[in-house]
């Protein structure tokens, strides 16, 4: 924790350390950092039934990533603290695919991982931390990740998908859903009637159109 | 309610030409509210859980054909269904009960049953039901299950009111000259009031009142989403310190609910989607106790197959 030249005075308060992803600092509720500089931030939280460990190793195993994360194509291990990874940057078959590599900065087995893009076509950072429940029931995993997008592409990725802010939380979920269930559902093959131009706007808007991971191999 | 015809490779309680009721909640059996036997909530089997949170907050489970924001499954009353989490879920028939008396176990039994265990009916109240339809059937006969003495079923339709007394419930036509609803169940309680309301109606309601028109105005200018006319009433209705059991299905934005009343009265509101499969299991064991479960009656009473005169404007007529 860096010392302020405030703490002269006697009301002054500490400067706040760096804390990551946490929600609570010294009792008080942090709020998510405001996009800024052509920065997006998004910080989004769930609790899931299982132990820290659990969560953890699941999280850490990035070539399993495609199976839980949207629009992942595959993962590569390049050390033992860097990965290749690739995406698709929409929903169609032939699909442009980006690619980044990727360092794990801080790695605690059950309490934290954190990470950013070194080079590529993806310039992003975050972090996940693993809090037991207030109750000792299941894990709070509150994920923070930060990237660079300009506002027309952030937009365009709106109308044509989901908000990458979007994607962490569905990415979230679809971890809670695979850790907890051993599966993700998805409605996306049920067989349908045509919806028409303005379903298919909503369809599309919603994000509905976005595979969903299939949580296997 | 039907016959498995196959099975996933994860699935240990079921098998081929396994007679089945499937509730139309969709439950993973693994989060929080699943252990807590709040199934309806489930966090896990909504896939466009992102929709509903934005509407409400959180998100529920994904129910069987129900809208897009509760995770767009195709419905459970088509030829074949797919049902996902198939271990959680349905609900087993392993004895000779005919299908029409189970069919309703899927969804409105339970609805019914939930509306009057939340109606906190002490034995010897007198419980209002508004709608009688078949969950306003079910919450009818589940009330006389948990200890009512009287049940007071509110109606337009005839055959509706028949069925309700069938039941053992006292009918008020709300479409008749000179029935005022709140008058009828002043009448009938002594001026007390009912000890327990139920909202077996929702979104759609109907009214002969001015509030009918006003209602159907601001829904058609998007200005409401839903037409409580039941629901004022019914907080109207209940009498100081009851219960009011919400089954009805609300979806949005209502305007004009009295909530004054509500908290001038100190009523008890309890609402929700039924948690299906643990309702479900409560049922169950109702029906092989109770002979005097309506199912049977609606598939052989009940015309479905004519034009109803249920008016789409939400304005009806009185009748002379």
């Amino acid at each position: 924790m860096s010392t302020s030249p405030l703490t002269e005075k006697h009301c002054a308060e500490d400067l706040p350390p760096s804390i990551g992803a946490s929600v609570v600092v010294n009792g008080r509720y942090l709020p998510p950092p405001e996009d800024e500089d052509g920065k997006l931030w998004v910080r989004t939280s769930a609790l899931v039934l299982k132990d820290a460990q659990t969560l953890y190793e699941m999280w850490r195993n990035v070539e399993a990533a495609p199976r839980w994360q949207e629009h992942i194509v595959n993962v590569v291990e390049t050390g033992a603290t860097t990965s290749r990874w690739s995406m698709k940057t929409s929903n169609e078959d032939d699909a442009k695919v980006i690619s980044w590599e990727s360092e794990v900065l801080a790695d605690e087995p059950g309490v934290r991982i954190a990470w950013r893009s070194i080079g590529g076509e993806s310039d992003n950072a975050g972090e996940v931390i693993f809090e037991e429940a207030p109750n000792g029931v299941g894990t709070v995993v509150t994920v923070l990740q930060e990237f660079r997008m300009g506002k027309l592409a952030s937009t365009w990725e709106t109308l044509v998908g989901r908000h990458p802010k979007q994607a962490v939380v569905e990415n979230l979920r679809h971890f809670k859903a695979l850790a907890e269930t051993g599966e993700i559902p998805r409605t996306q093959l049920d067989p349908h009637g045509d919806r028409g131009v303005i379903g298919n706007f909503k369809r599309s808007s919603y994000g509905e159109t976005v595979p969903t991971p299939t949580g296997g191999n | 309610m039907g016959l498995v015809e196959e099975v996933g490779p994860e699935v240990t309680n079921l098998k081929r030409g396994d007679r089945v009721v499937v509730p139309f909640t969709i439950a993973c059996g693994n989060c929080i509210f699943c252990k807590k036997k709040y199934w309806a909530a489930c966090d896990n089997t909504n896939p466009n859980a992102h929709l509903m949170e934005k509407a409400y907050g959180y998100s529920g489970a994904g129910l069987f054909g129900y809208s897009h924001m509760m995770g767009g499954y195709s419905g459970g009353q088509a030829q074949y269904v797919r049902v996902p989490f198939a271990n959680v879920g349905p609900l087993k028939i392993e004895n000779d009960l005919p299908d029409e008396k189970v069919l309703f176990l899927s969804d409105i039994f339970p609805t019914g049953y939930m509306a009057a265990e939340n109606a906190q009916i002490q034995p010897g109240d007198t419980v209002a039901v508004w709608g009688c339809g078949p969950v306003g059937q079910f919450a009818i006969a589940s009330a006389f299950m948990l200890g009512a003495a009287r049940v007071i079923a509110i109606d337009r339709f005839q055959e509706r009111l028949d069925l309700a007394r069938s039941l053992g419930a006292i009918t008020v036509d709300y479409s008749e000259e000179d029935v005022s609803v709140l008058t009828a169940l002043k009448d009938l309680t002594g001026g007390v009031g009912p000890d327990s309301c139920i909202d077996a109606v929702g979104l759609e309601a109907h009214s002969n009142e001015l509030q009918g028109i006003y209602d159907v105005v601001k829904t058609a200018l998007f200005m409401e989403t839903d037409r409580p006319s039941v629901l004022r009433q019914a907080i109207q209705a209940v009498r100081k310190g009851g219960t009011l059991s919400i089954p009805g299905v609300y979806g949005g934005l209502l305007d004009k609910v009295p909530f004054g009343a509500a908290f001038g009265k100190g009523i008890t509101m309890k609402m929700a989607r039924p948690t299906c499969t643990t309702t479900c299991s409560r049922c169950w064991s109702a029906l092989r106790r109770v002979r005097s479960i309506p199912a049977t009656s609606f598939l052989t009473t009940s015309p479905w197959n004519k034009p109803r005169r249920c008016t789409k404007s939400g304005v009806t007529k009185k009748r002379k």
